[in-house]
């Protein structure tokens, strides 16, 4: 079977993140690039389904710039290293919007005709949580989010999937192909191994520039727009109170929350 | 080779994000408490696929051996490949096994000796020297690091006059050898389950004309007692032990070579260089974490109203961090392009490499202590770790003294 996985490329969580002072993005200097941690969660999954099923193969996507400072090829190269067989870059240096970014890959599904989709939950960087379920929407096909757990039955014809949801588990089972989006716990991502490097360098990354898709009938007009990005308010300092009244008093009277 | 390729740096990244995410948290009971580095070091070895690189590699090499023995039965004359060029660059080259090196460094210089003894030292001990058949029983297994092992060299009355002082004895005994000794400063020696055993062969005749035989020791074997860890100044993440050996009744067939009559000292100068190049690459690791805390430090350390960095005292060690980071980087490097031309350093290049590599890393761990100030001297901000391990790399692998001999040595020959 085929398995398409996602990735894309985000700032490493343990970077710590500053805002432009004009509030039109984050300085990206000096900023560490990963694969956003559920993509590689996605991986992994369509990896082990991989070695599940004989003659599966598993291929990236992505969307993004093929150079600095936008380059996504490392990330590409990390998850061909991590053991998928290929992987395709959509090149584009804008930033799109999830209904864009789904129906992108909602052109690449009609060519490449995968069984199974695995995408990340949400990125971290923007924490949209939607490309995964519009683009279900757009090809008609079932989800499963927040996947915590994927079994496909012995024929491959369907998946069952466990969500973790408030207060509980949920099953869901679904005829493929169809769309998963993996949450935390899903799995734990392997280590790209030295000989997966090495063999890396010899697998096809093929670049689509987004124009081709734009011809075959992608609109990227997005409906949404970056108005302004601010920091979160610095921290003030705490404030000891002499008793409970008092304290009670000041959460009523100054902040406000009672 | 000017920076690292782009595989280079996927290696570092992902070999990082391992010690951070195994060793790291595990710290405190790797370097101070009684925890042996041998289940992360293997770990490391799975996750990565070294350790069936290994196999690989070794199936190679055992099939081309026993190809050329067969050949020289039937009576061809086949031209011995020089080992390195066999070995050499293979996928991925001498960066695949530096960049491990430097990346476990940067937390745990002992756990790169313990693995450096066991599969440097040891199993290539027996690949250089061993009979076909030993190195199927006992090189392979140290390779992946399914077993341990140890190089036992060195004795309290010799060190770096290893040979000349040296009591320990084989015997002949029937067709078998009765040994006797004592070893010491053994790292892994608590632990091995196989150590290599260099002692002489007493004949009744003059001690200083004796004979340097090479023995293949298993644990347990009657007459052999191994310490418990040695105390130490640092490096606790790789156990060190005594070695105790009384009539210890051992057969032929652990005789490396199967013969008395080999090159003694042969494969020394190779194992001498490597082991004191790989000390470039750990003094590496360990400067580049001291430099990075210390900048690190600098930057949010205030005093005197104002980040300490902004003092050009302070900016000076960093500086002088730079400058022994670029140094030691440029000479990693070398090695790298070395190794995939097929060249192995001199030794006292190599000699030369070690003795600056030891000395910066002493002195840019003991500047970022300082630079700490009392943080540097608690345990908590790890410099102090560091330095205590950096002071082992002009101890170890030859003294700074018998580095700056070998040097000296080759300027004046000829």
């Amino acid at each position: 079977m085929k398995i398409l996985a996602t990735v894309k490329r985000v700032p490493d969580p343990e970077t710590s993140i500053k805002v432009k002072p004009d509030g039109s993005g984050i300085v990206t200097d000096n900023v560490k690039w990963v694969i956003n941690p559920f993509d590689e969660i996605a991986i992994e999954e369509a990896l082990r389904i991989k070695e599940k099923v004989a003659g599966s193969e598993v291929v990236l996507v992505s969307i993004g710039g093929n150079a600095a400072p936008n380059d996504v090829k490392e990330q590409l190269r990390t998850g061909l290293a991590m053991g998928a067989d290929g992987a395709i870059l959509v090149v584009t240096d804008a930033a799109l919007e999830p209904l864009v970014v789904a129906r992108a890959l909602a052109k690449l599904v009609e060519t490449e005709k995968p069984d199974l989709v695995v995408m990340g939950k949400q990125a971290i960087d923007d924490d949209s949580n939607a490309a995964g379920q519009m683009l279900a929407e757009l090809l008609g096909w079932p989800q499963a989010t927040f996947a915590s757990k994927v079994e496909l039955s012995g024929d491959q014809k369907s998946a069952t999937v466990i969500r973790e949801v408030d207060g509980g588990l949920e099953t869901l089972r679904f005829p493929l192909p169809g769309i998963v989006t993996a949450d935390l716990r899903l799995n734990e991502p392997r280590y790209a191994s030295l000989p997966g490097i090495m063999k890396a360098r010899k697998k096809e990354l093929k670049e689509i520039p987004i124009g081709d898709l734009e011809k075959a009938g992608l609109d990227v007009s997005g409906r949404t727009q970056l108005v302004k990005m601010e920091p979160p308010p610095k921290r003030q300092a705490g404030k000891l109170v002499e008793s409970v009244d008092q304290l009670v008093e000041l959460l009523h009277t100054e902040a406000k929350v009672i | 080779m000017i920076e690292w390729s782009e595989q280079h740096l996927m290696i570092r990244d992902a070999m990082r994000r391992f010690v951070e995410a195994e060793i790291k948290p595990r710290l405190e009971e790797l370097e101070h408490g009684d925890t042996p580095p041998y289940d992360v070091l293997r770990k490391m070895m799975r996750t990565f696929g070294l350790d069936e690189m290994a196999r690989l590699r070794f199936a190679k090499r055992i099939a081309r051996e026993k190809a050329v023995e067969a050949a020289r039965a039937r009576g061809e004359d086949v031209p011995v490949e020089p080992a390195h060029e066999a070995d050499g660059a293979t996928d991925g080259g001498a960066g695949m096994q530096l960049i491990p090196i430097i990346e476990l460094c940067r937390y745990c210089p002992g756990m790169v000796t313990a693995m450096g003894v066991s599969v440097g030292l040891t199993a290539n001990a027996i690949l250089s020297k061993g009979t076909i058949a030993q190195k199927e029983r006992w090189a392979l297994d140290l390779f992946t690091l399914e077993k341990i092992g140890a190089w036992a060299i060195t004795e309290p009355g010799s060190g770096s006059d290893a040979f000349g002082g040296m009591k320990a004895t084989a015997r002949r005994d029937g067709d078998g050898y009765v040994l006797n000794g004592q070893k010491t400063f053994i790292t892994n020696g608590p632990y091995a389950d196989t150590i290599v055993f260099i002692c002489k062969l007493d004949e009744g005749n003059d001690p200083k004309e004796r004979k340097v035989l090479t023995f293949v020791l298993e644990r347990g074997t009657p007459g052999l007692t191994q310490s418990k860890p040695m105390r130490k100044m640092g490096l606790h993440s790789s156990p060190t032990g005594e070695l105790f050996l009384d009539d210890v009744r051992v057969g032929r067939d652990h005789l490396l070579g199967e013969t008395e009559d080999g090159p003694a000292r042969s494969g020394a100068k190779a194992t001498f260089t490597m082991e004191r190049t790989g000390v470039a690459a750990m003094a590496l690791g360990i400067v580049e974490q001291c430099r990075e805390r210390s900048i690190d430090y600098a930057r949010t350390r205030v005093q005197f109203g104002r980040p300490i960095g902004e003092f050009q005292l302070i900016q000076l060690k960093l500086a002088k961090m730079e400058v022994a980071r670029m140094n030691l980087q440029n000479l990693v490097f070398r090695l790298i392009e070395m190794a995939a031309a097929g060249k192995s350093m001199e030794l006292a290049e190599a000699s030369a490499c070690k003795l600056y590599a030891a000395q910066a890393a002493m002195e840019v761990a003991l500047e970022a202590v300082q630079l700490f100030g009392g943080n540097g001297y608690m345990a908590e901000f790890q410099v102090e770790q560091l330095a205590r391990d950096a002071k082992v790399l002009q101890i170890y692998a030859g003294t700074d003294e018998i580095q700056v001999s070998q040097i000296a040595r080759s300027l004046l020959a000829g």
